[in-house]
């Protein structure tokens, strides 16, 4: 949730607080994942010493967890406003490719950027008007996703487009010592958690996602909503495509559908529910960044990256084992608080 | 007594060759609590429906405050100063009580930054506070998700949040449905309290239940439908439990009838 200083104070400027373990609960579901990745780095440190805990490690965790940071972000807005968008790799190829060709073609380098990032929201609007004519939102993406790849193997004439030297500066370049990035990433979530906790428009987003009759009955358009929920996911999706290709300055227009996997694996490391409504930024940030530092200290410890992706894999399962022991515990106490009173 | 709230005459709404509704009069006055009684498919609900408009009647009258209004959708009813509490509640689970019953008329933020759509929390939460306060209602810190209320508490939250749209600055209506279809015992004493404490700040409260000591217990009126008919329309005081069973089911002749016979 979004409990910030400001919050903290209006609370303790309430009469009646929650009770100590409840607010307890509520910190372990909201938080615990930063305590778990405090863990990952200290236990880390310990380990892996003296390799992991320095500074250029910690930069080199950051840019690796930035591709799949950027996805995530598109994943879990999709999601929190209730949809699993698939067909972000179709857009994030595409974004690729049309920045690609048009920079081939001469094009400025930023026009061709802004362009890209454009046409990515424009995907997520198609997406989001097919499917609020009421089909499934997955089979939709899916549909999308292929027409996109396919798209962008078109534009490239189904071969890389390389020699992009000029996106180096969102790719490879540093800036005050970090990588762009890791920049961007930064960026992007700084904006969407703002969005999404702070604007009347963000809240009713999470809101049109957790209950969408709800916010109808309250007289708002749910539907515009959902829409900006996919406009925003397709604007990440072209967003992460175009890192990507800056990284290795070639445009690659087959569509990589594991960026999925990845991004889907820290949204709900993060807690996102699946049904939609619930989740924040920050968190997923932080699940991108858990699965960049394991298997990071897994790499200098020379232990097998298949290690890595299975450690990754319980760590989710016991997330969701603390999820579901936070909520039976709350809602088991609420019933004693209200008998007792 | 206090001016009407809402009155509909001549009421018929027909599905294809049923008739949901038939002729059905009714009016409701501000700080008065009307009870809609009736079996399953007597019309009751297809009568609150007519009211937030959801439905429109085949033919009939709507008025409010005394105007003729015209209900195309539940937009306008909410409009005119109708508030209705569904039974499935409608609150967003994952976000916090002053969320809930601020949404659709957040509080934005002064200057720049309200310009560009921020919402400021802490106005919203001191507002959600204050309103809840005013209905008598302690549920729990307004910063708690939903999610993590009981049944009892939610169902404050929803009828706060119909409440609050209908307690500004003219007495609105407010209609509620089966309020309290998913309560214990107690927590069915607290929104029967919070109901009463309502009608008491003048708004205009319908609520159709099944619950018979329920509606004795917190209603100024009863009507009871049967079969589309409007066969009771008696102040709570003057009836009795044996009687409104008698209407409910039919075996009570209507007190509309010109003849014992019509009643059948």
């Amino acid at each position: 949730m979004t409990v910030t200083i400001a919050a903290a104070k209006a609370v303790n400027a309430e009469k009646d607080k929650d009770p100590a373990l409840i607010r307890w609960l509520i910190f372990v579901r909201d938080r615990g994942i930063f305590v778990l990745w405090a863990v990952l780095l200290i236990a880390f440190s310990i380990w892996a010493s003296p390799y992991f805990a320095s500074l250029d490690n910690g930069i080199l965790i950051a840019n690796a967890a930035a591709l799949t940071a950027i996805f995530a972000a598109g994943i879990a807005v999709g999601i929190i406003c209730g949809a699993l968008d698939l067909s972000i790799p179709g857009t994030a190829a595409l974004a690729g490719c049309v920045c690609g060709w048009l920079i081939t073609h001469g094009t400025p380098t930023g026009l061709a950027i802004v362009v890209a990032l454009v046409l990515g929201g424009f995907v997520g609007l198609i997406n989001g008007l097919i499917s609020l004519r009421g089909f499934n939102p997955i089979i939709v993406t899916i549909g999308t996703l292929s027409v996109m790849s396919g798209a962008a193997a078109g534009i490239a004439g189904g071969y890389t487009i390389s020699g992009l030297d000029s996106l180096v500066f969102m790719g490879t370049d540093r800036f005050a010592g970090l990588p762009a990035p890791v920049w961007i990433t930064a960026a992007l979530f700084a904006l969407l958690t703002v969005f999404l906790t702070r604007t009347r428009d963000g809240i009713r987003m999470m809101a049109v996602g957790g209950n969408a009759e709800a916010v109808r009955r309250s007289g708002i358009h749910a539907d515009r909503y959902k829409v900006l929920g996919f406009v925003i996911s397709g604007f990440c999706a072209a967003l992460g495509g175009l890192v990507t290709t800056a990284l290795v300055t070639e445009a690659n227009p087959a569509a990589n559908v594991s960026i999925i996997f990845n991004a889907l694996t820290a949204v709900a490391l993060a807690g996102v529910s699946l049904a939609g409504g619930r989740g924040s930024l920050p968190r997923v940030l932080v699940g991108a960044l858990i699965l960049g530092t394991i298997s990071n200290a897994l790499t200098i410890k020379g232990v097998s990256p298949y290690w890595a992706t299975a450690t990754t894999g319980l760590l989710l399962l016991g997330s969701l084992a603390v999820e579901k022991w936070v909520s039976t515990t709350v809602s088991r106490r609420l019933v004693q608080h209200e008998v007792k009173r | 007594m206090t001016a009407t709230a809402l009155e509909l005459s001549n009421i018929d709404m027909h599905y294809g060759y049923v008739r949901a509704l038939d002729g059905i009069d009714i009016a409701v006055r501000q700080g008065e609590v009307l009870g809609l009684l009736g079996d399953n498919g007597a019309g009751k609900s297809t009568l609150l429906k007519v009211m937030s408009g959801a439905h429109q009647p085949t033919s009939g009258e709507i008025r409010v405050h005394g105007t003729a209004a015209t209900f195309g959708s539940p937009a306008d009813a909410t409009h005119a100063g109708i508030q209705m509490v569904y039974q499935d509640l409608a609150l967003v689970d994952a976000q916090d009580i002053a969320t809930n019953l601020n949404l659709g008329r957040e509080i934005l933020r002064r200057g720049p930054l309200g310009w560009l759509g921020f919402v400021d929390h802490k106005a919203q939460r001191r507002r959600s506070a204050a309103e809840l306060e005013k209905l008598g209602v302690r549920t729990a810190a307004v910063t708690r998700p939903v999610e993590m209320l009981s049944g009892g508490q939610r169902q404050v939250v929803a009828l706060a949040r119909g409440a609050t749209r209908v307690n500004g600055e003219q007495s609105g209506i407010l209609l509620l449905d089966e309020p309290t279809a998913a309560l214990g015992y107690e927590q069915t004493q607290q929104v029967q309290s919070l109901i009463r404490r309502l009608a008491d700040q003048g708004v205009a409260c319908v609520l159709v239940t099944h619950n018979l000591p329920l509606a004795m217990a917190v209603c100024d009126r009863i009507a009871v439908l049967n079969r589309g008919r409007k066969v009771a329309d008696i102040p709570a005081a003057e009836t009795e439990n044996d009687h409104l069973v008698g209407w409910i089911t039919g075996a009570r002749a209507s007190m509309f009838a010109p003849a014992p016979e019509a009643a059948a």
